[in-house]
Parts: C-alpha cells; sequence; structure tokens
C-alpha cells in the first residue's frame, strides 16, 4: 500500500525548544495513532501536516504533494483540533456552514453537508441550539462534524477522547473506526494509551520531538528484549506451579500475588515459557484459571521505551 | 484513490468559488455576527442620526427660504459645499460611533479567534493569513463604509435631487472623487486600527478598553504636548486631530492648523504600514507549544 502521508526529516524549533527532531515516516491509510506525553510533538507534528506550521528542516507531502501553502491539499483534509475552537454564539448548523463556505461551496452545498456531517455525529437534532449549550461530548462530536464534512480523504485528529465520558468515547471509536472502514486515512493522537489500544495496533511513538518506535504494539514489544516478559498465571496451585517453574533458567523472576491466588513469571523466553506450561497443565493436571501479560501494552511498552 | 471514492465519498460536480472570493465567508459571518448582538443593533441605528440631520439641513439650504424663521443666523452653516462633506465626515459622532461599533462588533474578530483558538481551523482550510486579514478587515470596512462614504454619497445626490439641476456637480465635479478617496481613508484606517487593537490580546474587553484608550489619549497627549512647546505640530500625536488634517486636504478647506497635511497622512500611513505587519506577524505566530 503506498504511504498517503510521507514526512522526511522533519525538524521545527519555537525558538531554542524543540517541537520535533529528524522525523521521517509514511502513514498508509487505515488508523495510525501518534502517541506521547504532553510535549512530546505530536500537535507540532499535526500543524505540520495541516499546514499551520512550517518545519523549519525537511519536508511533509500527502499524495506526493508538498504541504505548506498548497491549498489543493487543504481540501482533501480534516483537522479536528484539540481544544475548542468554537464561536459560542452560533449554532451547530452555522457552525458546519461557515466553515464549509471556506472550502468554496455554495450555500446549499453548505446546508447539504452540514446537515448529512451533524446526521453522522448525531447531533442532527440539536443543530439549531447555541454551541454554548452542548456538552463536552457534544462539543468533540460537533468538532468531528466540521472534520469530515467536506468528506477529505485524510482525517486528522487530536485527542479526539479527551474529556468524554466512557459512553462517549464509545461513540467516537465506532465513528473513527467507520472512517477507517470507509478507507480513510485517519491519524489519531493521544496521550491516554487505553484508549488508542481500543482504536488501532498500528502506533507511532514520540517523545522528546522522536519517534521512539513504530508499528504494531505487540510487535514493538516482541523486539524489547532487553525486558523480560511478564507473565500472570491465575490458579489455585499457583505455588505449586512457581515452585515448577523455578527451575527452568528461562525463568528470571517470580512475584507471588497471594490475594489473588496468581503468581506472576518475568521471562526472556516467552514461546520456550509458554511450551512448558502447556506441559504442566497436562502432566501434573494443574489448573489454570487465567493468564495474562500484564506489560504486552502500550503503557508497559512505552514506560520501557523511554526508560521509566 | 479511486477505491476509496466509492466507499461513500460524496462527490461535488458544483463549481468552487474562485481563490479570490475566500475571505468574503469570514466577512459575512462577522457581519451576521455583529447584528446578532442587541446593542449593536440599537446603536447602528442611532450612527445614522448625523446622516439624518445633515440630509434634513441639505433639505433645509433648499429651502431657506421657507425656513428663514428656524435658519435665521445659521445660514453659513447651513451652506452646502465641500466643507459641509468635510465636517460630516470628520465629525467627532461619526469618530465616536465607529469607535463605539467597533467595540461592540470588531473588537472580537481576532480576540475571539485567539480565545476560542479557532485560528487552528481557519488555516487547516484552503485559506491563506491574508485571505483570514482580509475577511476580517472586510467587516471593518464594510461598518465604517456605511457610516462615511455610503451618507456622503447619499448626501451628495440628495443635494442634486433638491436643488433639481447639475449646478452644484459643475461646481465641484470633484466632490464625489473626495468622498470615495477619504472614507476609503477612514475605512482604511479603522480597519487597521481595529484589528490591530483585536490582535493584541484574547480578552475582548481589553480590546475595547484599548480602542478607546488609545484613541482618546492620543488627544490627551497632544494637548499636554501643546500646553508645553505650544507648537501646532503636536497635532500629529492625535488621531482625530490627524484625521481632520486629512479631511481639509482632501475637501480642499483649510486646515485647523497650519501643519502640512501630508505630515498627518504620513502619520496615518505609516500607522495602518506598522499594524498590516505586526497583524501578519502575529497571525504568523500562532503555534502552540505543548
Amino acid at each position: 500500500m503506498s504511504a498517503v502521508i510521507e514526512a522526511r526529516n522533519l525538524s521545527r524549533w519555537y525558538g531554542n525548544v524543540l517541537g520535533i527532531s529528524e522525523i521521517t515516516l509514511d502513514i498508509e491509510p487505515g488508523i495510525t495513532a501518534l502517541l506521547g506525553p504532553n510535549g512530546a510533538g505530536k500537535s507540532t507534528f499535526m500543524k505540520i501536516i495541516t499546514g499551520q506550521l512550517k518545519a523549519n528542516i525537511g519536508q511533509v507531502r500527502i499524495f506526493g504533494q508538498p504541504v505548506w501553502n498548497n491549498r489543493h491539499i487543504f481540501r482533501r483534509l480534516g483537522f479536528c483540533p484539540e481544544s475548542d475552537a468554537f464561536y459560542e454564539e452560533l449554532n451547530g448548523l452555522e457552525f458546519l456552514t461557515g466553515l464549509l463556505s471556506l472550502y468554496g461551496y455554495d450555500r446549499k452545498e453548505c446546508l447539504d453537508r452540514a446537515n448529512r456531517a451533524l446526521e453522522l455525529v448525531e447531533l442532527k437534532d440539536v443543530s439549531r441550539r447555541p454551541i454554548r449549550s452542548y456538552s463536552r461530548g457534544m462539543r468533540q462530536r460537533i468538532k468531528i462534524a466540521q472534520t469530515i464534512a467536506h468528506d477529505p480523504e485524510i482525517l486528522i485528529l487530536d485527542e479526539p477522547l479527551s474529556g468524554l465520558d466512557p459512553l462517549g468515547k464509545r461513540r467516537i471509536i465506532r465513528l473513527i473506526k467507520e472512517f477507517r472502514d470507509a478507507g480513510k486515512t485517519v491519524v489519531v493522537s493521544s496521550h491516554v494509551l487505553p484508549e488508542v489500544e481500543a482504536l488501532t495496533s498500528e502506533i507511532i511513538l514520540i517523545h522528546n520531538g522522536k519517534i521512539l518506535a513504530r508499528g504494531d504494539i505487540h510487535f514493538i514489544r516482541e523486539l524489547l528484549d532487553s525486558h523480560p516478559h511478564m507473565i500472570r498465571v491465575k490458579s489455585p496451585q499457583y505455588r505449586e506451579l512457581a515452585r515448577l517453574l523455578a527451575a527452568e533458567e528461562y525463568v528470571l523472576n517470580i512475584t507471588f500475588e497471594p490475594e489473588a491466588s496468581a503468581v506472576v513469571f518475568e521471562t526472556h523466553h516467552r514461546d520456550r515459557f509458554f511450551n512448558r506450561l502447556n506441559e504442566l497443565v497436562l502432566d501434573p493436571g494443574l489448573d489454570l484459571e487465567e493468564i495474562t501479560s500484564p506489560d504486552d501494552n502500550l503503557q508497559a511498552v512505552f514506560d520501557y521505551l523511554v526508560g521509566r | 484513490m479511486a477505491e476509496v471514492r466509492e466507499k461513500g465519498y460524496h462527490h461535488w460536480e458544483g463549481q468552487l468559488q474562485d481563490k479570490g472570493r475566500m475571505f468574503w465567508p469570514i466577512t459575512r459571518t462577522g457581519i451576521k455576527l455583529a447584528f446578532q448582538r442587541k446593542r449593536f443593533k440599537f446603536l447602528f441605528a442611532v450612527s445614522f442620526m448625523p446622516a439624518i440631520t445633515f440630509a434634513v439641513g441639505v433639505y433645509i439650504s433648499e429651502r431657506l427660504e421657507d425656513f428663514k424663521f428656524m435658519a435665521q443666523g445659521a445660514e453659513r452653516t447651513l451652506q452646502v459645499n465641500p466643507g459641509f462633506f468635510r465636517t460630516y465626515l470628520s465629525l467627532d459622532f461619526i469618530f465616536f460611533m465607529i469607535l463605539l461599533l467597533m467595540a461592540l462588533g470588531g473588537a472580537g474578530l481576532i480576540a475571539d479567534d485567539f480565545r476560542h483558538k479557532a485560528i487552528q481551523l481557519y488555516f487547516a482550510r484552503p485559506l491563506t493569513r491574508l485571505d483570514y486579514l482580509l475577511g476580517k478587515a472586510g467587516v471593518v470596512m464594510f461598518f465604517v463604509g456605511l457610516l462615511t462614504l455610503v451618507p456622503a454619497l447619499i448626501l451628495f445626490l440628495l443635494k442634486l435631487l433638491f436643488s433639481g439641476s447639475f449646478k452644484f456637480f459643475l461646481d465641484y465635479p470633484w466632490l464625489p472623487l473626495s468622498i470615495i478617496i477619504y472614507s476609503a481613508f477612514l475605512m482604511v484606517f479603522f480597519t487597521c486600527y481595529v484589528l490591530l487593537a483585536s490582535s493584541v490580546s484574547k480578552n475582548r474587553n481589553y480590546v475595547i478598553a484599548l480602542i478607546f484608550a488609545v484613541y482618546y489619549l492620543s488627544e490627551i497627549a497632544r494637548g499636554i504636548f501643546y500646553v508645553i512647546f505650544r507648537s501646532p505640530y503636536s497635532i500629529l500625536l492625535s488621531i482625530p486631530g490627524n484625521l481632520q488634517q486629512v479631511a481639509a486636504a482632501v475637501f480642499q478647506v483649510k486646515p485647523a492648523l497650519a501643519v502640512p497635511w501630508y505630515l498627518s497622512f504620513l502619520v496615518l500611513s505609516a500607522f495602518c504600514l506598522l499594524s498590516f505587519f505586526f497583524l501578519r506577524r502575529k497571525l504568523r505566530g500562532v503555534e502552540v507549544i505543548r
């Protein structure tokens, strides 16, 4: 699949403060998540690919064309900023039609598109209410509506789930996945790891303006050989299980959780560990209630990569 | 991307607005938002009082005989000539109403965008910074034009209408051009003035205070300098003073002070130029570090 967004050696400073440094990456259709703490450079990267900032060094191309001052590209791109960016006095419909008119559509087309977008984000019923009366979830959805109203091929969503209640999050996640299914390229930024995990497994980890890692979260975890894998096993015979596995040289550490009847193993060789575990289940007939990998998630990977 | 479009993209077969008019939706929204304020509508109506009064003056000037009992001793004031139009276009009340209307409808033009962080929504669209500025400028120009250019031209037409001849036009063929030039100058100056103030802060109230403070403090500064130095050149410090000097030159009447008009013109033009560069720089600096 060919890259929709190509960034080459992107660097950007704010005076002496580094925004991003030497970022080179290709983004393909589907959902890609930019993950990093506040100040990591996610927003700077997003501002550069949406043409609001010019990189000091390097270039970003979308559909093979440079982004900076390229009006043609902006018609194919939708940006949802993190912060609320509304005229509170306007109602939802006026807000959308006003922004749509900046693309050069005539009045009727603006209205049609605004109504379609409002329907998609389930805000049609409140489209005549002033934005100042909207709840946090509705505000987030109207921001997404302005992102999609002109049918862009690329959606850039800066922290689209921030401040939403669980129901609101589920709604937005479903919406974003629908965009992916429609063939759009979606770039989502977040500093909340479980949110990103719920959206996509294709992640870009950014920290201090640099890309730390890129790819499938589980694949990245596999690459981190310097850190042992943690495997938590819950079993009524957890002490017996620990005794049997303690003899294996690839088991580096064992931690008991007596209150949960569980034991946590640390190993460098997950495959060998699981083979042996299978044998133990079959042979002495140990009962296992649950097997989980506490560090096979984004938080753990991120902590490892930034050296926490 | 052909297969992507087949998955539900909405095709647009119509004609997109041409590049040159991209600023217009911003202007339209700004005007609409201004009229959504109740106080603004009232003040907007009040601001036409001088125009109505002057229109009555034009009528009376053509019927002096009929209004002799009223116009006794005021014949000179009721004389419609270039000075009459200069008076209307440099009336303190007109300037005050422009400031008042712009405080209500113009203070938030850029300040609100900064406050609501709406700038990023504009610049993620096919819009340049110049389009944005032109869009905002259009709002101020619209209102200043409605208070200056439109009534002044109507007054001119009324004069022709009430006199029933083209004599007035033949006497002063350059007058319509003077009205247009001076009104355009006022539009440009107040646009730069209001947009500059609006870009200084995110707080609309602060901008409103600034709009009035700078204008009237400049007049106070002129007074102080005049008291100290006794020089007519102190008028160069005053915004209304400079506007009146330029008006006198454009309408070919004697200025209030013996200071070359082009100095006032240069001061105001330099202010506009600096405002433009400041605004461009300010908008280029819309970069948030998180």
